[in-house]
């Protein structure tokens, strides 16, 4: 009887914790889980010039491993490791200096990183053509100081797309680690060299340890937009080489219409983010047990 | 003015059990302290009392209204939580004056009260500033002028001066006790610091574990510890658990298990029977023993027994020794009453007589954590004696 | 706590920061500079002018798309916020029956890339013969701003003081008193942030605009996009360059804002 008391008030907060989450509930499933069921559904359909006929065929995925629709993931693939790569061995120095800054310097730095992050992804792209054109600033400066004498083609390849993914999504990577860094206890730097280490040594082994979380969270930013790039490579790149986002985007919007494909592109690209963060959270797993602080 | 009346109140935490049939009657405009060390179910209890908190088993009685199913609002009882949770976006007059407010009584007369309250915590010129802008000991202030404002049957206080430093906790234990006579209502004041609940309380309970394990005024349970736990968690004292040598009238005579023979004696009128060759415990506070160099003279109701000084901590106004006896060692505390200039201090490893009259101790239970189940009343309702029969 | 005085690779990280800014803002200031620019072409600089500002607001295509983009930035924020507030509020219960799944529900869309969200939207609106347009764009914007508002407002909550509701109900205060003027006030902060998140994102956004707006509703990212695409750029710059100030002015306003708040707190 007088348990019932407190189950009773249990109930109650669950209900209310009901009501209140439910529409959002319902809002996630009606737009973002069915959804998800008719890209499946539609995978296994027959493609029409204008929309999809309901008849099911295989087509889709066998196109897919026979008619050379692999290679774009690998390029999107190869993107996304050179990108975060990058980002990393940029970020990272970019991260530490803030985090070692002084308070009132601190605040600059981060709104300085902030503004173009928050700048219109469009707007930074297109500054970009017009730096990179063949007519553009950068050559133009190039060729007026004599350093060379043709102008650069660097536009419309895939090592601009690159640039500009860079450049693009350097702020996702130097964030995560200067959160992290932020917090780090730097006396400890203090103790490794009292103990013997040099810089160097410090460093990998007391720094980076304790910023393995930054890092994640970054790579896990950069990495995933990266591999389903549209936007850099249609605006940027040469339109030999196609990237996922493109393959899939031309799938849905140019005529013919290829929902089926489109639909089996996106659930390859599904299953290619499951299990890069299958494999991420394994490794966190470890890292964690490992830890023991 | 009413009691309150726990009755059999239990809470379990999945299997966890926080408080354990606890039974008390907190008798009106007292002040009431739950004493007990982290964990021992003293927060728990007092939310129940709250309501912040439903008892898994058992009732809370105000008065003879049984408030236990009633939410925190209803309950004509009020808190002064630890941290003292003064609402950070609101001004101190508006936080003081919050549960007028709630009650929608009229502007004019909220103003005159919340004054009237600031008043009475010395705080008239600071209503406008917010709670950032204060001091710990002026946010306590606060909390108890918002608490009382709204004229609660009961005050509740959950460790009201952990979170300030030690001068000004001695200052705020005297302000509260002031507080209390000014005011006159019951006061349940729940802490794990002993010399606050000694010095502010008029009854206490010492819990651990759940259960009440003593119950009683302060000096009562100073003096006359019903458990180990009792006594060790107030104060210091010596423990000796011997087997009762004879009985006689109006003592008894107890092995010293100190391993070299001695035999202690004990007045009967601090212990109840007990049986030859049982086992007993007796509680022997440090400051009831004396210390000298010199073996008193003989006398039929003192103990005097021979030691080493192993150890001394002088602390200005006493001494406190550690003298091994055999295989025993006693706690000492000396107080430095005169102080003659000739006088050579008792050093290390000094031979020294200790002695003590066979009224100084007391009798406990050998099993700390059992709950007292005989427990004698005198006519005020205060526990007299509770000594539990100890099986040979 | 003190810093050590221990700063490694001082220098390298120094040197790498400064061509890292330099690299961040050289093309935008080129935009910005150029959109002053009398020149057709885009090297050479051939006097001031602000002619592309004046286009820009003769132009009535740009003007529909800019009241589309503050349209449905505003709706979506406006919903997406209220939903968040409610879902974090539901997740506060940490012995809540749903709430694995439902933080499951929320936190996958933020590792999935977008464009997956726009085919995924954009083939439910097929199947469900639904036309695309205003509609279905604010529905995919609320999408994917849901779950930053939640998680934004969720983890402000968390540094939330239950002890305050507790001292409320002490006093006499019923659970929708204390609701609006003890938590609501105090949850303000992380509201507003949630809201600002939510506006920015929603302004941002093209891809999923991109395959859920259909002919008709253009949003100013959408606008531009085309109209790069096409290589007609005269009043892009002059555009971009208003967006960026557009960019700093948020930056700024939220500063204020906190600084407001706080100190009102």
């Amino acid at each position: 009887m007088p348990q019932s008391r407190e189950a009773l008030q249990e109930k109650r907060k669950n209900l209310s914790s009901w009501l209140l989450s439910l529409p959002t509930m319902i809002w996630l499933v009606c737009f973002f889980l069915v959804p998800y069921l008719i890209v499946v559904f539609y995978s296994f359909l027959t493609p029409d010039i204008y929309d999809v006929k309901f008849e099911v065929s295989l087509d889709a995925y066998r196109q897919i491993f026979t008619s050379g629709y692999l290679q774009p993931f690998f390029l999107s693939f190869k993107l996304a490791i050179y990108t975060v790569l990058i980002c990393l061995l940029l970020g990272f120095p970019v991260a530490y200096y803030m985090a070692r800054a002084s308070e009132k310097l601190k605040n600059t730095l981060l709104i300085l990183i902030i503004i173009p992050f928050w700048t219109n992804l469009i707007i930074r792209i297109f500054s970009w053509r017009i730096f990179l054109s063949y007519s553009g600033v950068l050559n133009e400066a190039l060729m007026g100081l004599g350093l060379i004498s043709q102008p650069l083609e660097i536009m419309r390849t895939n090592l601009a797309v690159i640039l500009v993914m860079v450049y693009v999504y350097l702020p996702y990577m130097i964030l995560p680690l200067y959160s992290v860094l932020e917090k780090l206890d730097f006396t400890l730097l203090n103790a490794a060299m009292d103990l013997g280490a040099n810089e160097v040594k410090a460093f990998f082994r007391v720094t980076l340890p304790l910023a393995v979380e930054g890092i994640f969270a970054g790579t896990l930013l950069v990495f995933i937009p990266a591999l389903g790039a549209y936007l850099i490579p249609q605006l940027v790149g040469n339109q030999r080489s196609l990237y996922v986002g493109q393959v899939i985007t031309y799938k849905v919007k140019n005529i013919p219409r290829n929902w089926p494909m489109a639909s089996a592109l996106s659930l390859t690209l599904l299953l290619m983010v499951a299990i890069l963060l299958l494999i991420m959270y394994a490794i966190y797993r470890r890292h964690l047990a490992r830890r023991h602080y | 003015m009413e009691d309150i009346i726990l009755q059999n109140i239990s809470k379990d935490f999945g299997t966890f059990r926080a408080v354990d049939e606890v039974n008390l009657t907190i008798k009106s405009g007292e002040l009431f302290s739950f004493l007990g060390p982290s964990g021992c179910g003293k927060t728990t209890l007092l939310r129940m009392i709250a309501g912040f908190e439903t008892p898994s088993e058992g009732s809370i009685y105000l008065g003879n209204k049984d408030i236990s199913d009633l939410p925190p609002y209803k309950r004509e009882v009020n808190t002064i939580f630890q941290n003292y949770s003064l609402f950070p976006h609101m001004t101190l007059f508006d936080n003081v004056a919050f549960g007028l407010k709630v009650k929608k009584r009229p502007k004019t007369e909220i103003k005159d009260r919340v004054q009237e309250m600031l008043k009475l915590v010395k705080m008239e010129d600071q209503a406008a500033k917010y709670p950032d802008q204060i001091s710990g000991g002026q946010k306590q202030r606060i909390a108890i002028a918002r608490a009382l404002i709204n004229k609660p049957r009961v005050l509740l206080l959950d460790e009201p001066l952990a979170a300030l430093d030690l001068k000004l906790r001695q200052h705020m234990l005297i302000e509260l006790m002031d507080i209390h006579d000014a005011v006159g209502i019951t006061f349940i004041y729940v802490t794990h610091d002993q010399g606050e609940a000694m010095s502010i309380s008029d009854r206490l309970a010492v819990m651990n574990q759940g259960k009440v394990v003593q119950e009683g005024p302060p000096d009562d349970i100073y003096e006359r510890p019903s458990s180990i736990f009792s006594a060790y968690f107030i104060g210091e004292t010596n423990l000796i658990t011997g087997d009762v040598h004879k009985v006689y009238d109006d003592y008894l005579e107890l092995h010293c298990p100190d391993g070299t023979g001695n035999i202690l004696a004990l007045d009967s009128s601090f212990h109840k029977p007990v049986a030859e060759q049982s086992r007993i415990t007796l509680s022997l506070r440090p400051e009831k023993i004396a210390i000298s160099r010199h073996k008193p003279r003989h006398q039929d109701d003192i103990n005097i027994i021979k030691g080493q000084i192993e150890d001394i901590l002088y602390l200005g106004s006493h001494t406190q020794y550690i003298v091994r006896v055999g295989n025993l060692k006693f706690r000492v505390f000396s107080q430095h009453k005169r102080v003659y200039f000739d006088d050579k201090a008792l050093d290390w490893e000094e031979d020294v007589w200790l002695f003590w009259h066979d009224t100084d101790t007391w009798l406990i239970e050998d099993n700390p954590f059992e709950v007292l189940a005989d427990a004698e009343l005198d006519d005020s309702g205060n526990l007299k004696r509770y000594v539990k029969r100890s099986k040979i | 706590m003190k810093l050590s005085r221990v700063n490694l690779f001082k220098g390298l990280n120094l040197t790498v920061f400064s061509l890292v800014i330099v690299f961040l803002y050289i093309p935008i200031l080129i935009l910005i500079v150029f959109s002053f620019n009398d020149s057709r072409i885009i090297s050479g600089w051939q006097g001031f002018t602000l002619k592309y500002y004046t286009q820009l607001f003769n132009n009535p295509t740009i003007k529909e798309a800019f009241r589309n983009t503050m349209l449905i930035a505003g709706l979506s924020t406006l919903i997406s916020t209220t939903l968040g507030i409610m879902t974090a509020l539901g997740l506060e219960n940490k012995r809540f029956k749903a709430r694995k799944g439902l933080l499951a529900l929320i936190y996958t869309p933020l590792v999935i890339p977008d464009i997956l969200m726009g085919v995924s939207l954009a083939l439910l609106f097929n199947f469900t013969r639904v036309n695309t347009g205003m509609v279905t764009v604010l529905i995919a914007h609320v999408t994917f701003c849901i779950s930053y508002t939640v998680i934004v407002i969720q983890s402000r909550l968390e540094g939330f003081d239950h002890s305050l509701v507790e001292a409320a109900a002490d006093l006499g205060a019923k659970p929708h008193y204390i609701f609006w003027r003890i938590k609501f006030p105090l949850m303000l902060p992380g509201i507003i942030a949630a809201a600002l998140l939510a506006f920015t994102l929603s302004i941002d956004d093209f891809i999923i605009t991109f395959f859920t707006s259909g002919r008709g509703f253009d949003t100013l990212p959408i606008y531009v996009e085309g109209t790069i695409r096409r290589g007609t750029i005269t009043t892009i710059n002059a555009l971009s360059t208003l967006m960026i100030g557009f960019t700093l002015f948020l930056v700024v306003v939220t500063k204020r804002i906190r600084k407001i708040l706080i100190s009102a707190l």
